[in-house]
C-alpha cells in the first residue's frame, strides 16, 4: 500500500491527456524502476515484462488488479488518479464514497465525521454506496430470478474481475450481472436529481468517486458497457487520506448533523454481500483474492459450480476493504466496518425514485465484449505450429521460473521468443551455463 | 481382460481410421497421477484445458474436454494405486489416455451405471465417490474405450473432436 504522505505529488497526472485504446490507471516511473521483476511475478494475467532493466505493461492484458502497485518496493508503479484541481471545473461537486472508506480511520473517528471531512475537502454534497445496498440486493435477486438459464450469475461490481473475465474467461461474459454497480446507479440518480433541484446544466455538475483501488479509477475513465456519461473523475482513498486526516481534526470540534447509512456498509465486504443475497431460492457464494477468483472461474466454466445462483467475486482480500489504494489493513478495516454495521441504526431510505429509474431500464449495461489474450492464433493449425515451437524452446530453458529474464516463467519466455518479443539470450541461467562451458 | 467401447453416432469411421493409422500427435502432454493425492489431482486436466485455450478451441468443446479429463484423472487418483495421463493433441481432436497400475475394475458395465461407486471412506471424505465419474466421461466424449479386469491395470482412453463431424 502506498504511504499517504510524501507521495502526494506523484498522483497529480492529468489523465485526460491520453486516451489510448485501453486506458489503465497505472503508470511506470522508469527512473524509479530497478528491473527487480517483483511485479512480473505477481501479475495474474502475465501482463508485465522487464526488458532492458525496466518494467512495461501490456495494456491489452492488464486488468488493473493493483497487485503490482502493492508489491513494488521502489514506488515505480504508481496509481494515477485525478487531481483535486479538477473540482474547480464544476459549479456543483458531488462525492460518491466507496463503503471501504469508512474502515480506514481509528475507532474514535465516527462515520459522520469521516463523511463531513470529505465535504470540507471541496464537495457540495456527499453520497455513499452504502445508501443503495438494500436496493442493490433487491435488483440482484430480481436479476437472478429472471435469468435462471444463466447459472450462476457473477457479480460485476469489481472492475478487475470484469476485465479478468473479458481477457481470460470470455465464455462467462453472459453470466455477468448486467446492471450498473451501486456507485454508478447513484451517479445517474443524483445527476438527474441535482439538475432538477438546483436548476443546473449537466456540465456544471461534477460527480466524483472516492475509490479504494486502481480498477475503479480505470473504470471511471474507461467504463465497460455503459450507455451514458457517468462520472467526471475518481480520487483514491490513499491520495486524499493525508488531507482528510487534517480536516477530520478540524471537524471533530465542529460536528454537524449528517445522515449516515451504517447498515449498508456491507457492500465493502464480499462475504456479507453474498449472505444478504442468499435466501430460500438463491444460493450465493463469496470469493475474494484474485487467485481464488481465477480458480473459481475456471470451475464455473466447466459447470462444476452450477449449484450456485450467485457468486460474489472480488479481486482483493475480503472485498473492497482490501483495495490497494486503501490505507488500513484489510482485516482491521473489515473489523471496523463490521462494528459500525452492528452498532449502527437502521436508516429508512426512500428508494421510490431509484425504482422508477430501474423500471425504465436506466441501469442496464450493454453486453461486454471479449478481449481474449490466451489464443496463440485465430487459425488452429498456425496455433499448433507456434505451440510446437514454444515447446521446443521450453525444453532448452532451465525450468527454474526465476523471472530473471523479465518474463514471469520459462513458459512465458518461450512464448515471448516465439512471438518475437524476446530471444533465448534473455535467459541469464543459460548464458551463465554457456560462459562456464567456454572457460 | 474385459473391454468396453462407446463411440457416438457419426464418429465410427473417424475413430476406426484413427486407431488403425495411429498418427503422430502434434503436441503431447504427460503427467503423473499419484494415488489418493487430491491436492494435485486435477492438475493434468487443468494443463490440457489451458493448452486448448491457447489453441483457440471452441468454449463448449473446451468444457467437455475439461470435464471428461478431470473426472478420469480423479478416478485414477481415487481408485488406483497411481498412474499417468497422456494427452495427444491434433489440429482437429484430442486423444487422452489414462493408464494406472491397478487394482482394476471388476465389472465395467456396472461401473458405467450412474450412482454406482466402490469409493472408500477416504475418497468420500474428499467429496468424491458419487458414482458419476465414468457416466460423466461417457456423456462428454465422442469415443470412450476402457480395458480392465480385477487385479489388473486399467486403461481409459477418450477422444473429443474440435469440430462436429
Amino acid at each position: 500500500m502506498p504511504d499517504a504522505g510524501g507521495t502526494d505529488h506523484l498522483f497529480h497526472t492529468d489523465m485526460n491527456d491520453e486516451k489510448k485504446q485501453y486506458f489503465h490507471a497505472l503508470q511506470i516511473l522508469a527512473d524509479n524502476c530497478t528491473g527487480c521483476t517483483a511485479c512480473v511475478k505477481v501479475c495474474p494475467t502475465e501482463a508485465i515484462r522487464v526488458r532492458d532493466r525496466k518494467a512495461s505493461i501490456d495494456p491489452n492484458r492488464c486488468i488493473d488488479c493493483g497487485n503490482c502497485v502493492s508489491i513494488c518496493q521502489f514506488h515505480a508503479i504508481i496509481p494515477r488518479s485525478d487531481s483535486l484541481e479538477t473540482l474547480n471545473k464544476f459549479k456543483y461537486r458531488v462525492a460518491i464514497i466507496s463503503s471501504s472508506y469508512f474502515g480506514q480511520f481509528t475507532e474514535d473517528i465516527s462515520y459522520a465525521v469521516a463523511k463531513q471531512a470529505l465535504l470540507e475537502l471541496g464537495f457540495d454534497e456527499a453520497a455513499e454506496e452504502a445508501m443503495v445496498t438494500d436496493f442493490m440486493i433487491k435488483i440482484i435477486r430480481d436479476y437472478i430470478r429472471a435469468n435462471r438459464d444463466k447459472r450462476p450469475i457473477l457479480s460485476s461490481n469489481c472492475p478487475a474481475v470484469v476485465r479478468l473475465i473479458q481477457v481470460k474467461y470470455p465464455a462467462l461474459l453472459p453470466n455477468l450481472f448486467h446492471l450498473e454497480a451501486p456507485m454508478s446507479i447513484l451517479t445517474r440518480y443524483l445527476r438527474e436529481k441535482i439538475r432538477e433541484e438546483k436548476q443546473l446544466n449537466e456540465d456544471e455538475i461534477g460527480i466524483f468517486l472516492i475509490v479504494p483501488c486502481v480498477a475503479h479509477v480505470t473504470a471511471v475513465h474507461q467504463p465497460e458497457g455503459v450507455y451514458k456519461h457517468l462520472q467526471d473523475g475518481a480520487f483514491s482513498i490513499g491520495m486524499i487520506y493525508g488531507k482528510v486526516r487534517e480536516l477530520i481534526k478540524k471537524v471533530q470540534n465542529n460536528p454537524v448533523e449528517i445522515d449516515t447509512y451504517p447498515k449498508g456498509l456491507t457492500w465493502a465486504l464480499s462475504g456479507v454481500q453474498a449472505e444478504l443475497v442468499d435466501c430460500e431460492d438463491i444460493r450465493a457464494l463469496s470469493v475474494n483474492g484474485i487467485e481464488n477468483v481465477m480458480d473459481i472461474l475456471s470451475r464455473v466454466e466447466d459447470h462444476y459450480l452450477d449449484q450456485y445462483d450467485y457468486i460474489v467475486l472480488r479481486s482483493c482480500t475480503n472485498g473492497c476493504v482490501g483495495g490497494c489504494l486503501n490505507v488500513e489493513n484489510p482485516f482491521v478495516a473489515m473489523s471496523r466496518i463490521q462494528k459500525m454495521i452492528k452498532e449502527g441504526e437502521e436508516q429508512i431510505i426512500d428508494i421510490h425514485n431509484l425504482e422508477e429509474l430501474y423500471h425504465d431500464g436506466e441501469f442496464a449495461v450493454a453486453p461486454l465484449t471479449a478481449r481474449p489474450i490466451m489464443e496463440l492464433d485465430k487459425d488452429i493449425k498456425t496455433a499448433i505450429k507456434k505451440m510446437k515451437k514454444i515447446n521446443e524452446f521450453l525444453t532448452m530453458l532451465p525450468g527454474l521460473n526465476c523471472s530473471a529474464c523479465g518474463s514471469p516463467t520459462c513458459y512465458a519466455l518461450a512464448e515471448d521468443i516465439v512471438l518475437g518479443k524476446a530471444t533465448i539470450d534473455d535467459c541469464l541461467v543459460l548464458l551463465k551455463r554457456h560462459s562456464k562451458e567456454e572457460d | 481382460m474385459a473391454e468396453y467401447w462407446n463411440v457416438s453416432p457419426g464418429f465410427e469411421d473417424a475413430i476406426t481410421r484413427y486407431f488403425t493409422d495411429v498418427p503422430e500427435a502434434e503436441v503431447t502432454l504427460e503427467s503423473a497421477i499419484p494415488e489418493k493425492d487430491f491436492n494435485s489431482a486435477g492438475r493434468g486436466s487443468a494443463e490440457v484445458k489451458n493448452l486448448l485455450k491457447r489453441l483457440g478451441v471452441d468454449n463448449d468443446i473446451l468444457r467437455r474436454v475439461a470435464v471428461a479429463a478431470y473426472e478420469a484423472e480423479i478416478n485414477v487418483a481415487a481408485h488406483s494405486i497411481g498412474g499417468k495421463m497422456t494427452s495427444h493433441i491434433y489440429d482437429d481432436m484430442i486423444h487422452i489416455k489414462f493408464e494406472d497400475r491397478g487394482p482394476g475394475i471388476a465389472d465395467i458395465d456396472q461401473a458405467m451405471i450412474p450412482g454406482f461407486s466402490t469409493a472408500d471412506e477416504l475418497v468420500r471424505e474428499f467429496g468424491f465417490g458419487a458414482g458419476l465419474g465414468l457416466p460423466n466421461i461417457l456423456r462428454n466424449a465422442d469415443a470412450l474405450h476402457i480395458v480392465s479386469a480385477k487385479n489388473c491395470p486399467t486403461l481409459v482412453e477418450l477422444i473429443i473432436y474440435f469440430t462436429p463431424i
